[in-house]
């Protein structure tokens, strides 16, 4: 019988034993082994995120952000100034509309609110507001109520009290139509179009536009449909994904087009400037903001609450690894004392093997070997919880985090619509919810090695307090 | 031959200093089947592990065909009792939850010896020794005390030592089933060529010795020296 059928065999010498120390090294090791996996998926995402957006500069209109604030509109001759600045890779001039449904634009009329109309200029933050055919996919519901009843929307709406809390809506929201010069969205990412094509040249006006899947069920539009804006028929190009309810309830169309429907030709509502680096992102910023100056344009990094989403899951990673390290060490730690009872319950076995001349290696090895079949037993377990597990548990890291981070972020009547921030795609927690941990048989490899490396200190230790048993404790009580 | 040059170990208890060997000194020529005998406490397993290197002499040297065990590092005092000696306990001390062929196996597998090799000779040691074949396989816990005795005897030969220590070795056994034990030795000292020397508080054992010894405050007195008994007499 060599050392490690020996040790097999030492490890079941107790059954129930044996269960009882699985189960605890499974519990610990499963931990481990989803706070693993949560770690890496979340390492993942920040990755992800940092490449794809972290090099996104935002200009806006200096006092001004969506629908909000004052101040001068910026030019397209801007765009030019903005790609001169060294590092600048890219510019994409933005034109922001809102959208009234005609009956909704008739409705707040009659009930005596004064409604922006189309008009050079008529929102604050370069914003303007035409008329439509197409219904909003979202209800005002309570929230939208309250927010066109205080104006904290920013619409220049002066309530009347007729969407009071908790009545009926009393008004349509509006919709988001957007023009833009390249197929991205406004903090600078890839549209996400599900069916259907892109607009093609986004520099030129054209009748073609992008919906937003919510808003193109609402109104049963497909490719190929068509709709209105300003009296204008548009024809549905494509359908996008913004992944948000709020981001899905929107249109694009080309830059040029949408400055034409506003009659504000050569007028962005924002700029999007893409950097080459992230290392490139400050110096490029203070670049652009003393190319435009700073009475007429506002330079801000990114999205606010992109750098909110990486910074929650920043912290959930240093969550998981922290738990992922202790969890490792709590399991080492059992496999310690498991093992050093498993020593001082022998010494007279271990005196034994030591007398008919067994080396302190021999036994050593021994000894580890039988914490190893345990932790290989552990391992197993282990990783069917955390197969099962880890999505649960990194859900509910990310959760956690994400509500606390949005209390602390979030004021009070933040959300409404054009609030600062105010982009119709993802937001914080989306980006949030969208982390995927799966127990990837890598991952869970890496983790488990990881696992029999403390095991095997832990082993270690009361493997070379073997070595300090003499054998003369053969002798002991006969 | 084992020669013992004027051994002493002695402990601290408290301000007190105990001698349980005080200055022995003896010979055993090979194939010896010798006795000590001595009340409880006489200090028998005490010579008996220095005898084993399993303690270390206060003083003295134990010589086995002329190498002096006086000095070896623990290494070398390891290797002396994995190919020098065999040890039979009172308590039998097998390893529990393997089987009586894999406790004999043990020592061999601790010298390196191939598996098949060792299976083989574990087989005849355990028929030599007469446990039944069909017991050979069995967990060490299904035997009963005389067939564990004669495992620990199987195992105590494996690597052909050139000393077996027996501490009380029918301790722990009826009148009828030590009888036996004691004949297996004297047969086994005989076809090995092997000295044993048993350590025990029973008389009639010990006169079944060649040469018998008394250790007395930790004096040792040679009382008898008589040619063998044959086996069954």
């Amino acid at each position: 019988m060599s050392v490690l059928a020996r040790s097999v065999g030492n490890a079941f010498r107790n059954k129930i034993r044996t269960a009882a120390v699985v189960a605890v090294l499974a519990v610990a090791i499963g931990l481990a082994l989803a706070m693993l996996v949560a770690n890496q998926a979340v390492g993942g995402k920040v990755q992800e995120l940092n490449a794809s957006v972290g090099t996104v500069l935002t200009v806006n209109p200096a006092g001004a952000q969506g629908f909000d604030g004052g101040g001068e509109p910026l030019t397209t001759a801007q765009t030019a100034t903005a790609a001169a600045v060294p590092n600048v890779v890219s510019v994409v001039g933005t034109k922001a509309l809102r959208l009234e449904t005609a009956t909704a634009a008739s409705t707040t009329s009659t009930t005596g609110t004064t409604t922006q109309q189309a008009g050079p200029g008529a929102g604050p933050g370069g914003g303007t507001s035409v008329t439509t055919n197409l219904q909003a996919a979202i209800d005002a519901g309570t929230l939208g109520n309250r927010n066109n009843t205080s104006g904290s929307t920013g619409s220049g709406n002066t309530g009347t009290g007729s969407g009071s809390t908790g009545t009926a809506p009393a008004f349509s929201l509006p919709i988001t139509a957007t023009g833009v010069g390249a197929e991205v969205d406004t903090s600078g990412k890839a549209l996400n179009i599900t069916s259907g094509t892109g607009l093609g040249d986004y520099t030129v006006a054209s009748t073609k536009a992008l919906v937003g899947t919510t808003l193109a069920t609402k109104n049963n539009l497909k490719a190929g449909s068509t709709f209105t804006i300003a009296g204008k028929t548009f024809t549905v190009a494509g359908i996008f994904d913004a992944g948000t309810t709020f981001g899905n309830n929107a249109v694009y169309t080309t830059l040029a087009e949408a400055q034409a429907l506003a009659a504000t030709p050569g007028e962005l509502s924002s700029m999007v400037v893409t950097v080459n680096s992230m290392e490139n992102v400050d110096a490029a910023k203070t670049a652009l903001q003393t190319a435009l100056g700073s009475s007429k344009a506002d330079v801000t990094q990114g999205q606010r609450n992109l750098e909110t989403a990486v910074s929650s899951l920043d912290s959930v990673k240093n969550i998981s690894l922290v738990a992922f390290i202790a969890a490792l060490g709590t399991a080492g730690l059992i496999i310690l004392l498991i093992m050093v009872m498993l020593v001082r319950e022998r010494r007279r076995e271990i005196g034994v093997l030591k007398a008919i001349g067994a080396r302190n290696r021999t036994i050593g090895l021994q000894f580890v070997l039988e914490a190893l079949v345990l932790v290989a037993l552990g391992s197993v377990v282990g990783a069917a919880i955390a197969s099962f597990a880890s999505g649960g548990i990194a859900s509910a890291l990310i959760s956690s985090n994400s509500s606390t981070s949005a209390a602390s972020q979030r004021g009070p009547g933040g959300g409404g619509f054009g609030g600062p921030g105010g982009n119709p795609f993802g937001g914080a927690s989306q980006l949030l919810t969208s982390v995927t941990a799966i127990a990837s048989p890598g991952v869970i490899a890496a983790g488990v090695a990881a696992v029999f490396g403390v095991a095997v200190v832990g082993a270690l230790v009361p493997a070379l307090l073997t070595a300090r048993i003499r054998p003369i404790e053969v002798l002991r009580g006969e | 031959m084992i020669e013992v040059k004027d051994l002493v170990r002695q402990f601290k208890s408290g301000d007190r200093t105990i001698k349980p060997v005080n200055g022995v000194s003896f010979e055993l020529e090979k194939g010896t089947l010798a006795s000590i005998v001595g009340k409880s406490g006489s200090g028998k397993s005490t010579l008996l592990s220095l005898l084993g290197a399993l303690d270390k002499p206060t003083s003295g040297d134990v010589v086995v065909d002329g190498v002096s065990l006086a000095g070896l590092p623990a290494g070398k005092l390891t290797e002396y009792r994995r190919r020098d000696i065999g040890f039979v306990f009172q308590q039998f001390n097998l390893i529990p939850n393997l089987s009586a062929v894999d406790n004999v196996m043990l020592p061999m597998e601790f010298a390196g010896m191939r598996k098949a090799a060792r299976l083989e000779r574990a087989r005849s040691l355990l028929e030599q020794v007469q446990l039944d074949p069909d017991k050979q396989s069995r967990r060490i816990n299904k035997l009963s005390g005389g067939e564990q005795q004669r495992v620990a005897i199987a195992r105590a030969l494996a690597n052909e030592p050139k000393l077996i220590l027996a501490d009380e070795p029918t301790g722990n056994l009826d009148e009828q089933t030590g009888e036996h034990i004691i004949e297996l030795l004297s047969s086994l000292s005989r076809n090995h060529n092997t000295t044993i020397l048993v350590v025990t508080h029973d008389r009639s054992l010990a006169q079944k010795t060649e040469r018998r010894f008394r250790l007395q405050q930790g004096k040792l007195t040679e009382e008898a020296v008589r040619p063998r008994v044959a086996a069954g007499a």
